[in-house]
């Protein structure tokens, strides 16, 4: 239990890493890009492809630490309503189902990496386009890692409840 | 058979909780299956985030409300607002009703606006004897108003997927905007009056010093908006420089926020925000497709003109739907999954989909109201400490005044139009 708890805020602090150091790098890039194309009607030509990899980037990233923080969207209407414990049981329900679709998720985006590969594909002069979309199934691979220890958690409070009362 | 209990599934876990990005997956997963195509198709459709300009200009605009949000910017726009406004009858409700609008424009009615400036301005609304019912009110209620100014992340949405242009919803939402706030400043200065609240002189002085203290911040709008109306800039552009400029102002010359220690901790916490609305519009990108190549637009379409046949009764109906929409559901899920569905149809009765946007997004500003789940509601409830029950007593009436308001944008199409012509960026 702890060793999950710890796996996951370990994941949490390298996926924050990595989001500051690309919103930083997506702040810093865009802007030199409006200044080099108004003030000295030039531009960097790969930047463009650059920061819309880096919004699909930031995005599965940011998905992932949405993840642990509880802070994804949903339809939170009905069980807001419900006691500490069923709501404990409907969200080790939830939690799974939403680890079993990111699984199925995972396993289509590696096809379409591996199609990408094949047909070597490239975004912009040699660099290949996986490079840029190796993210998905790394986001979606650790959805699903999120999910599973989101849903051990409520678990496990489910079942200390349990016997507590 | 079994389709309806595997679509009867997916919905009652939807209604339990399950993050609404993974149930539309699994409709796209199912929908592709059922279809015989490759389940990778979903994730060529979820590429398109990176193959999509404007998407750029989401996590740059987020980033920037947040710090703001989180600086003492809050304070100082209030401050000149009291300046400005102190003097009218109702003067801090309108106040309140400005500062709202700005914030939310900027932070997309995530939640922020009431956590920041509620707080802040609730107890000045009691402090100076407005009533209570009414002060909790119309915090609740600026929560999600301002969602029409730019640069709000659901314009910027439904730009995205209805492949409107941005910069011209820009300019559509701006007098249906003040239409929205000149109706609730209306009863404020009423409900001003009626308690006789005190006013404050007005002073030049005043005015310069809180000026001169928000002097950095105040360029922000003319940023934004003169930008890409002067023609300087797209909406992404503008972007680019609010959350560069926004980071420099706060960081180095307010110094309200700490580099180290501030600014990662807002860096993540607007792009959990983003990450929640990302895997949403990737996951219904494929949807949509799916949607698409069944032509399920069309067969709406058909079974809608079996029942409706003017215009009038048609966004009638389509305010009443949006209504209950909102209600359940929160604004960027609505506006990926519904839009696209919607949107042909509303061609079809001759809406403009400028105008089309607009009439979506006041129908979910006022969701975010509606009880018994409007999400506005139990931050206020949160926030302030009182029932559910005893706020959304207090919202009634800005409810009722935003549905005239609703009325108005959506059955004269020239406030969301006549601007966008003028300014000629048809």
């Amino acid at each position: 239990m702890k060793l999950l708890l710890r796996l996951d805020s370990y994941l949490n602090k390298v996926e924050g890493s990595f989001l500051i150091t690309f919103l930083g790098l997506m702040v810093v890039l865009a802007f030199l890009q409006v200044i080099l194309r108004n003030v000295f009607s030039s531009g960097i030509m790969w930047a463009d492809i650059l920061l819309r990899h880096l919004v699909l980037w930031i995005g599965f990233l940011g998905a992932a630490l949405a993840t642990s923080r509880k802070r994804h969207i949903n339809i939170d209407a009905l069980t807001r309503f419900l006691p500490t414990k069923p709501r404990h049981a409907v969200g080790v329900l939830t939690d799974l189902f939403a680890a079993g679709i990111c699984y199925l998720l995972f396993r289509s985006s590696i096809t379409f990496v591996q199609n990408e590969i094949a047909e070597k594909t490239t975004i912009y002069a040699d660099i290949p386009a996986w490079c840029g979309e190796i993210i998905i199934p790394i986001g979606f691979g650790l959805l699903v890692v999120h999910f599973v220890i989101r849903g051990v958690l409520s678990a496990r409070e489910l079942f200390s409840k349990g016997q507590a009362a | 058979m079994s389709v309806w209990l595997i679509v009867f599934v997916i919905v009652l876990l939807a209604l339990l909780g399950a993050p609404l990005f993974t149930i539309i997956g699994a409709f796209a997963l199912y929908g592709f299956s059922s279809s015989n195509t490759d389940l990778s198709a979903t994730i060529i459709e979820l590429y398109r985030i990176a193959d999509s300009p404007p998407l750029i200009a989401i996590p740059l605009f987020t980033f920037a409300g947040y710090l703001l949000a989180e600086s003492n910017s809050p304070k100082r726009f209030v401050d000149l607002a009291r300046a400005l406004f102190g003097w009218m009858p109702g003067g801090l409700a309108i106040v309140v009703l400005m500062t709202c609008a700005f914030f939310t424009a900027f932070t997309g009615a995530s939640g922020v606006t009431i956590v920041a400036l509620g707080g802040m301005l609730y107890p000045i609304l009691l402090k100076e004897r407005y009533p209570e019912r009414f002060s909790l009110g119309l915090v609740t209620a600026s929560g999600s108003i301002g969602l029409l100014f730019p640069p709000s992340l659901p314009i910027i949405l439904y730009g995205l997927i209805s492949a409107v242009s941005i910069d011209r919803l820009f300019v559509a939402g701006i007098i249906p905007g003040f239409i929205l706030i000149g109706v609730l400043s209306v009863y404020s200065i009423r409900t001003g009056l009626v308690a006789d609240v005190p006013r404050t002189e007005f002073s030049w002085k005043n005015v310069l010093t809180t000026a001169r203290a928000a002097a950095w911040e105040l360029p922000l709008p003319v940023i934004v908006i003169g930008g890409i109306y002067g023609g300087a800039f797209t909406a992404t552009e503008a972007a680019a420089v609010t959350a560069f400029y926004v980071f420099i102002i706060e960081v180095f010359v307010y110094r309200d926020l700490k580099l180290t220690k501030d600014v990662p901790r807002v860096m993540i916490d607007s792009m959990l925000l983003v990450g929640a609305i990302l895997a949403i519009l990737g996951t219904a990108f494929g949807l949509t497709n799916y949607f698409i190549d069944q032509q399920v637009p069309q067969k709406l379409f058909e079974i809608v003109r079996e029942h409706i046949s003017s215009k009038v009764t048609f966004l009638l109906i389509l305010n009443g739907f949006l209504l209950i929409v909102g209600m359940m559901m929160d604004i960027f899920s609505a506006i990926i999954v519904i839009v696209p569905l919607i949107l042909p149809i509303a061609r079809e009765f001759g809406v403009n989909p400028l105008h089309l946007g607009i009439i979506f997004l006041t129908n979910l500003e006022i969701g975010y109201l509606t009880p018994p789940v409007g999400l506005n509601l139990f931050l206020s409830s949160l926030r302030f400490e009182k029932s559910i029950l005893h706020i959304s007593r207090s919202v009634l009436i800005f409810i009722l005044l935003e549905l005239i308001a609703l009325l108005l944008i959506t059955y004269i199409p020239e406030f969301s139009l006549w601007l966008v012509g003028l300014l000629g960026t048809q």
